[in-house]
């Protein structure tokens, strides 16, 4: 049962997130399920505080409804990088990741996301790259990778070694995230994000 | 006692350096350009205790290193020009980044005052400095100053002319760095620049002074190597880290000994930035803001055309000399002073009140798709209503790549004047649908081209790296004169060549040339796009200002209803071909002062070359 109301709290974010409407409809294209079980799956998921609902209306996700489907949706991704990198062909990544989600403690998914973040940008074994660290985390840079401008510029920003970050808010759709150094905010694109080296505290 | 002293102020973006410069220069004050260079450059005079002060408002930039033009100019000015003072405007709020550029002045060994601004954001913040601690530590005179009320002004001018003919003396960095600075500078006595300032720079890998250093003493260059050779050994990073980690390790020791920190509670500013900067309340308040610009500029612009139309109106019977030349003036005023000024003003808003980098964070993702930065997404959309401001606002792109790159991606959105010929002429006449795929290709190759130009400019492109300043209520004496400033900055090269081409072409129509001119142009006209020859001289006046493609069409044919004479590939070749030739005359303006008329010139003629290319293309490819 747990599994089934993830599965249709990761989907309506999903549906929120490309700028969907959330109905009936969409719900059950997406899961490919006939829509008179959405229909009674979100009974209960209203009788569980995760959406309101009422028949003929757009269903609205509850802010606990909204969490706990970011979380199941963050989980799959992580898990989808996992796959990938372990060499599954791309056509069932999906699929696996699918049923990983449900089963990834949130310990184990930190643990995972690092490792891979790490693996694709090989970094030394006990550094980070700013990306692998997660919203409201800190840490201290250790050496900033990349070329002569790149390390110019990040410098003269006071990302220097040694230098307390946190991060403010993690990157979205690929685009920069926000960290707080020096007490200043800075955005960074994820591209420059990747060449600071940190080390967790 | 009197005479003339030069100052001029540095400090970084978003520390109210403008809006100091505003309160002391007032109304005296003229905005041009760095001579040869793309980059504004504010000039002012006061008078103060029997002296004419010049002030020259340098660009705002983080660091003097060699990486942007901004940097080059702030530190070539204060090395070689040599002002009797440099000011440097530092934010009390954010010290220790500050310190981080006070530092590189002082390098330079000029007289210098230090202005502490925003000191009220300061204490409300629970900060607290010790002025006589930081002017001990700096070794220069520090004067604590609110520039949006004036407070402070009045003892840093007094000062100022105190410090004249006091040089400041180098910061004293770390034993290893020092040891190296001190063997090196003795080589480097003699040239333009100061010498230990050269030899710090060569350490830091910096590339301007070390080809000038080569040509001058090329023998130290070998020194130099080798002694970045020990500090990457020792430090185990690049000798521009090391030496940037050196100055920040001082900053921040200053900053910690002179400031006390009291916690402070949440304020307004805090809760605007996270709404403006989380996916759910940002992309709605973007889109909010966008509109309102929008509607503004061009709703409450576009009120005010009608008066300049029945100026234009009044013209008529005139002698076609004098016409054309007032109808000319009339142009660049009916573009100038509806469209630039309101945009100007909210776009300074926008600035000041620091909201722009919010927008950019939250569009850097999909501008990049262009080749574009974030930053670029407020120009852009404003293209569409007319590309003249939308150019002139790609002045906020922060390297002088991002800049020419933004400046002519965003000249080739089709403005409202192009898009009246485009429905006017497509949309009516063939239909909707072939209108909506003349946009979709030609912002295909828009994105093809932004993407082309993104590999092809010079200079390396460096990832988003943006200070998101706080949030604070921008200064409205100084935004005001800002807008004027630039507006007639704009008019002042816009006019003369708005004129010239008006009467230039007028000629051309008024002596009968236009039938030569037709008979010429039909190779490409008629031969390759395959449209009626007088074409040629609709597409030629178009340039002045594009809604005329229209009416002049009209004209030549002797009907407004131009299915009746143009076939369907014709229309929608014409179409295409208003799109992507030449931007207007004004916009033409704009880019030249944007990103230097060499490259304006350049991007006009490739331009052309690409709508003559596309054009016989889809004729062959409609007529198929």
């Amino acid at each position: 049962m747990r599994e089934r109301i993830e599965e249709y709290l990761e989907a309506m974010v999903r549906l929120k997130e490309v700028g969907r409407e959330l109905t009936t409809t969409n719900l059950a294209k997406l899961l490919k399920v006939a829509p008179a079980t959405v229909t009674e799956m979100l009974r209960k998921l209203a009788k569980g505080g995760y959406v309101s609902y009422s028949p003929y209306r757009e269903i609205s996700l509850t802010a606990k409804g909204e969490a706990a489907g970011k979380k199941v949706l963050r989980k799959h991704r992580v898990a989808e990088g996992f796959l990938r990198q372990m060499g599954i062909p791309e056509e069932r990544v999906h699929e696996h990741a699918c049923g990983l989600e449900h089963h990834l403690s949130d310990e184990l998914e930190e643990a995972i996301h690092r490792r891979v973040e790490r693996e694709r940008l090989g970094a030394p074994e006990n550094m980070l790259p700013l990306t692998a660290l997660l919203e409201g985390e800190e840490g201290a840079v250790e050496k900033i990778m990349g070329g002569r401008s790149a390390c110019q510029r990040l410098s003269a920003m006071g990302l220097t070694p040694g230098t307390r970050v946190k991060v403010v808010k993690s990157s979205l759709f690929g685009g920069p995230m926000l960290i707080s150094v020096r007490g200043t905010t800075l955005a960074l694109g994820r591209g420059i994000a990747e060449k600071v080296l940190v080390r967790r505290d | 006692m009197g005479g003339i002293l030069r100052v001029a102020l540095a400090g970084q973006p978003n520390v109210g350096k403008s809006v100091i410069f505003n309160q002391l220069t007032g109304l005296h004050q003229h905005i041009g350009n760095w001579p040869g260079k793309t980059v504004e450059k504010a000039e002012g005079t006061l008078h103060f205790g029997g002296y004419t002060v010049d002030i020259i408002d340098l660009p705002g930039t983080y660091s003097l290193s060699a990486f942007t033009i901004e940097e080059r100019i702030a530190r070539d000015y204060i090395a070689l020009e040599r002002p009797d003072v440099v000011v440097n405007v530092v934010d009390a709020s954010s010290l220790e980044r500050n310190l981080f550029l006070t530092l590189q002045v002082l390098e330079l060994e000029a007289p210098t005052v230090v202005a502490l601004n925003q000191w009220d954001v300061a204490k409300k913040r629970g900060l607290q400095i010790d002025v006589r601690k930081l002017e001990e530590s700096l070794g220069v005179p520090v004067v604590p100053t609110v520039a949006v009320t004036g407070s402070g002004l009045h003892r840093l001018l007094e000062r100022v002319i105190e410090q004249r003919g006091k040089k400041s003396s180098f910061p004293r960095y770390g034993r290893e760095v020092e040891k190296k600075v001190r063997i090196l500078e003795k080589w480097l006595g003699g040239l333009e620049y100061p010498p230990r300032w050269l030899a710090l720079k060569l350490l830091e890998e910096d590339e301007e002074v070390e080809e000038l250093v080569g040509e001058a003493r090329p023998e130290v260059l070998s020194h130099v190597r080798k002694m970045r050779r020990e500090l990457e050994k020792t430090h185990g990073e690049r000798p521009t880290v090391v030496v940037a980690a050196e100055r920040y390790s001082l900053a921040g020791r200053i900053a910690r000994e002179v400031q006390t920190a009291v916690p402070a509670g949440e304020r307004l500013s805090d809760r605007l930035d996270r709404i403006t900067t989380s996916p759910l309340t940002a992309y709605p308040i973007l889109a909010l803001v966008m509109l309102s610009l929008f509607l503004v500029v061009f709703q409450v612009g576009g009120r005010f055309t009608w008066f300049f139309d029945s100026l234009a109106g009044r013209l008529e019977g005139l002698h076609w000399l004098p016409r054309s030349a007032l109808g000319g003036i009339l142009a660049a005023a009916s573009v100038a002073l509806p469209y630039i000024i309101p945009f100007y003003l909210l776009l300074h808003l926008l600035e000041d009140s620091g909201y722009l980098p919010r927008a950019a964070f939250a569009m850097d993702a999909i501008m990049h798709k262009m080749g574009l930065h974030g930053k670029a997404f407020i120009p852009a959309v404003l293209g569409f209503g007319c590309d003249v401001p939308a150019c002139l606002g790609c002045r906020i792109m922060e390297t002088e790549r991002e800049k020419t790159l933004a400046a002519i991606v965003v000249t080739m959105i089709p403005c409202a004047a192009t898009t009246a010929v485009i429905l006017g002429l497509v949309g009516k006449f063939v239909g909707l649908p072939a209108a909506v795929a003349l946009y979709v290709l030609h912002f295909g190759i828009v994105l093809a081209l932004g993407r082309l130009l993104f590999k092809l400019l010079p200079g390396e492109p460096v990832g988003l790296i943006m200070e998101m300043p706080s949030y604070r209520i921008p200064h409205l004496p100084t935004v005001l004169k800002e807008t004027w400033g630039r507006t007639m900055e704009f008019l002042k090269i816009a006019l003369p060549l708005v004129v010239l081409g008006n009467v230039a072409l007028s000629a051309l129509y008024e002596t009968g040339a236009t039938g030569a001119l037709n008979t010429v142009l039909s190779p490409l006209t008629v031969g390759w796009l395959g449209l009626p020859a007088m074409a040629g001289t609709v597409l030629l006046l178009g340039i002045l200002r594009k809604e005329m493609i229209l009416i002049l069409l009209a004209t030549a044919l002797g009907t407004a209803n131009f299915s009746s004479v143009l076939s369907t590939p014709q229309m929608m070749v014409l179409g295409m071909v208003s799109m992507l030739y030449l931007p207007c005359i004004s916009t033409f303006v704009a880019l030249g002062k944007e990103v230097g008329w060499r490259r304006a010139v350049y991007v006009a003629f490739l331009r052309v070359l690409l709508a003559i290319f596309i054009g016989g293309l889809l004729y062959r490819a409609l007529s198929l």
